[in-house]
């Protein structure tokens, strides 16, 4: 369990309407400091200047989807470290168990309840080493 | 159709190759009698005018009195030869009779016999020289004029002839005279060799009336086989048309057919295609016949080396292949996608006599099910996304974020959240329904305890049941019984159970759920104190979309699709799901899984 509680989440997602809900729900029920990454193809080096505890990614998102993302970070020692949840709609469960494997913290199903949000990431976050 | 075979011909044929051995002795026989009585009219006037003549001759003798008797006694055999000639020709049963009158005839011979015989032994000795030569002359006639008369006979001749030349060799041999005694000597010589002539002639009648018969016999075979032939000509010109008829007819069926029909050859060349697959793939049947087209033809060129290994183990195994897909070129370059079921027929040598394969063309049917499946998904991902959006941001209104909102506010952005949440259960149900369908839905199953899974829905779906203010208990003991299953969509199962029985039960009234071991099965039941399923909605409750009264919808919110869903689910789990009332009102919804095996 990491010593502090879950506070600085990235957010990477493209629908500006989640973007919206997302940031809502995590600044005021949550009380977390959110960066919400609208466009994937820059989300390595705004990860790299918000230094989150946490990102978030969208699976499905126009120019680059989730996973490849999270691929990419893996790349990037700056970035490497930082535990990541997928929030998806579509994916089955051996693709889920696949990210897993790969090292992803979690997943959260699309649609989400805004409210319970905050709960379920710190809960994802209370697992972490 | 079915006394055409070869049996019948062969058998008449047999009777034929026989007959010689088979004509009737009792019709052989019956012929020589009726031969026999044919010469007694001819036989009677000769003995008449012969026994006249010599009555005359003999009447100036001494023994005038022998004389007359004899007369006398000649005319009295003769008339009974003539009663025996009349009763013989108005004889019904000559044929089954036939030895009888043979036997009569014989007694008449030999009496006619004994009368001349009778005349020679008594006349001969008392006369004159000329009147001994008269006599000798007369026996000798009348004794060979027996050949022609009983040569049908022999036994007969012998008899009758015996009779007359015995008494008068006799009577020759004791005569005294050297002359007489010689000649007595030579008369049984005579007789002996008369007898052997009549013999052969017998013998010879014998034969001729046998052939007779067997030829009879012969005709008559001859004509039934003819007769038989000809019915079984007719028979075989009726089988032909029927044979014809339903040819025509199957032509007609392959010809008008709305599906493509392709004859082809063991080799795959095309025989002829009907009216449907010229206009499918653009070539007349002329075309491709002439052109002795292959059915590589239909199939493009990068598929020729699999379409030859399929054909080749098609021809080899003699087995029909149904429902391949396969995308067809047309001669115009475009292509359609056909299922073809291809059937070879094999004659009773078990050779490949033509190959039929007959497509239906499926290029809409697949265009269809391509839109169905971009449609499911824009459902999943475009229906879905926008209503997050909606469904979020009235659940972070209701849940106050934004500050306390206006009491009709709020109630309007609750009906706006719950409607939502319909919305997008019911798509979720679609897609899942659409999914299990189309066998797009792979369980992952594992071996858990079934009680574990049980316990853990009854936690997950308390919330719920407490909206309604009815309690979800286990009731009797939940059994550790391990089953293998898939742990979420058996979860689906029991919270859609669940969920339904915590709708229709009364406030206050607890949901039991109950494990029961049913040897090989284990069954989970869910028992509610609710109204019941209503009779004429029994038969549908696992339909899709099947809810016994909409209004319900409206009230309690589902989809419709949840029982549709569990019964597919559980059958894919290879169980089986059911309902029955329960005795004091209510209703138990069951499902039985098969116990997990260890190996």
């Amino acid at each position: 369990m990491p010593a502090q509680p879950l506070n600085r989440i990235c957010y990477v997602e493209d629908d500006e309407d989640i973007q919206k809900i997302v940031r809502m729900s995590l600044e005021r029920i949550g009380k977390m400091t959110v960066e919400v990454i609208g466009d994937p193809l820059v989300a390595i080096e705004a990860i790299k200047s918000f230094k989150p505890e946490l990102v978030m990614l969208d699976w499905m998102m126009p120019g680059m989807d989730g996973p490849t993302l999270y691929r990419r970070m893996k790349e990037v020692p700056e970035v490497r470290d930082v535990p990541v949840v997928f929030i998806t709609a579509k994916a089955s469960q051996r693709e889920l168990d696949e990210l897993r494997a790969l090292g992803a913290a979690g997943t959260i199903s699309k649609p989400f309840s805004p409210k319970d949000l905050p709960g379920q990431l710190r809960a994802i976050w209370q697992t972490l080493p | 159709m079915n006394s055409v075979t070869a049996a019948p011909t062969l058998a008449a044929a047999a009777r034929v190759a026989d007959a010689g051995d088979r004509a009737d002795p009792q019709r052989v026989l019956a012929d020589r009698v009726e031969q026999l009585y044919s010469q007694m009219p001819v036989g009677i006037v000769l003995t008449l005018v012969i026994g006249g003549i010599a009555t005359y001759e003999l009447w100036d003798t001494r023994t005038r009195d022998l004389v007359l008797f004899w007369w006398g006694l000649l005319l009295l055999v003769t008339a009974a030869r003539a009663v025996l000639y009349l009763a013989y020709r108005r004889s019904a049963n000559k044929l089954p009779e036939a030895a009888q009158w043979l036997r009569w005839l014989a007694i008449s011979a030999l009496a006619n016999g004994v009368n001349w015989g009778f005349a020679g032994a008594v006349f001969f000795p008392s006369h004159t020289d000329e009147q001994q030569v008269f006599l000798a002359f007369l026996l000798t006639g009348i004794a060979s004029a027996g050949i022609p008369a009983y040569a049908a006979s022999w036994p007969m001749f012998a008899l009758y002839s015996g009779a007359i030349v015995l008494p008068f060799t006799y009577v020759l041999a004791n005569f005294g005279n050297r002359l007489f005694a010689e000649i007595a000597l030579l008369v049984p010589l005579f007789y002996l060799a008369n007898v052997a002539i009549a013999y052969r002639l017998n013998h010879v009648f014998y034969s001729g009336y046998r052939l007779r018969h067997a030829y009879g016999r012969l005709t008559e075979d001859y004509t039934a086989l003819n007769r038989r032939l000809e019915q079984q000509l007719v028979e075989l010109e009726e089988a032909r048309r029927q044979v014809e008829a339903s040819g025509r007819k199957l032509a007609l069926f392959a010809e008008r057919a709305p599906i493509a029909v392709i004859e082809l050859d063991a080799d795959g060349l095309i025989q002829r295609i009907n009216q449907s697959a010229e206009n499918l793939f653009g070539w007349t049947s002329q075309e491709l016949t002439e052109r002795k087209a292959s059915a590589k033809v239909l199939v493009r060129p990068e598929y020729h080396a699999e379409f030859d290994e399929r054909w080749r183990q098609m021809i080899a195994s003699r087995a029909p292949v149904a429902h391949i897909k396969i995308r067809n070129p047309r001669r115009d370059g475009l292509e359609v996608v056909c299922a073809w079921t291809i059937t070879p027929l094999v004659n009773a040598e078990g050779n490949v006599i033509a190959v039929i394969a007959q497509g239906q063309d499926i290029t809409r049917q697949m265009e269809a099910e391509k839109l169905k499946k971009e449609f499911t998904s824009t459902l999943s991902h475009e229906l879905r996304t926008p209503l997050t959006s909606i469904i979020g941001s009235l659940q972070l209104i209701n849940a106050g974020v934004l500050g306390e909102v206006d009491k009709e506010v709020a109630e309007l952005t609750g009906v706006a959240e719950r409607n939502g949440q319909r919305l997008l259960d019911l798509i979720n149900d679609i897609l899942d329904i659409e999914k299990i369908e189309s066998g797009k839905v792979t369980l992952e199953p594992e071996v858990l305890s079934l009680d574990e899974v049980v316990s853990e829905s009854l936690v997950l779906n308390r919330g719920f049941a407490e909206r309604f203010q009815v309690r979800l208990e286990p009731r009797g003991a939940l059994l550790p019984i391990k089953v293998n299953v898939d742990r979420k969509r058996l979860l689906q199962v029991m919270t859609n159970l669940l969920s339904n029985a915590a709708k229709f039960s009364p406030q206050g009234e607890a949901v039991e759920v109950t494990m029961e071991d049913l040897g090989a099965r284990v069954r989970v039941g869910v028992h509610d104190h609710g109204p019941g399923i209503p009779e004429n909605f029994r038969a549908r409750i696992f339909g899709r979309f099947a809810q016994a009264d909409s209004s319900v919808t409206r009230q309690k919110g589902g989809t419709g699709l949840g029982l549709a869903i569990c019964k597919r689910l559980i059958e894919l789990m290879h169980g089986r799901i059911g309902f029955a009332d329960r005795e004091l009102g209510g209703t138990v919804f069951y499902f039985d899984l098969p116990k997990h095996q260890t190996p």
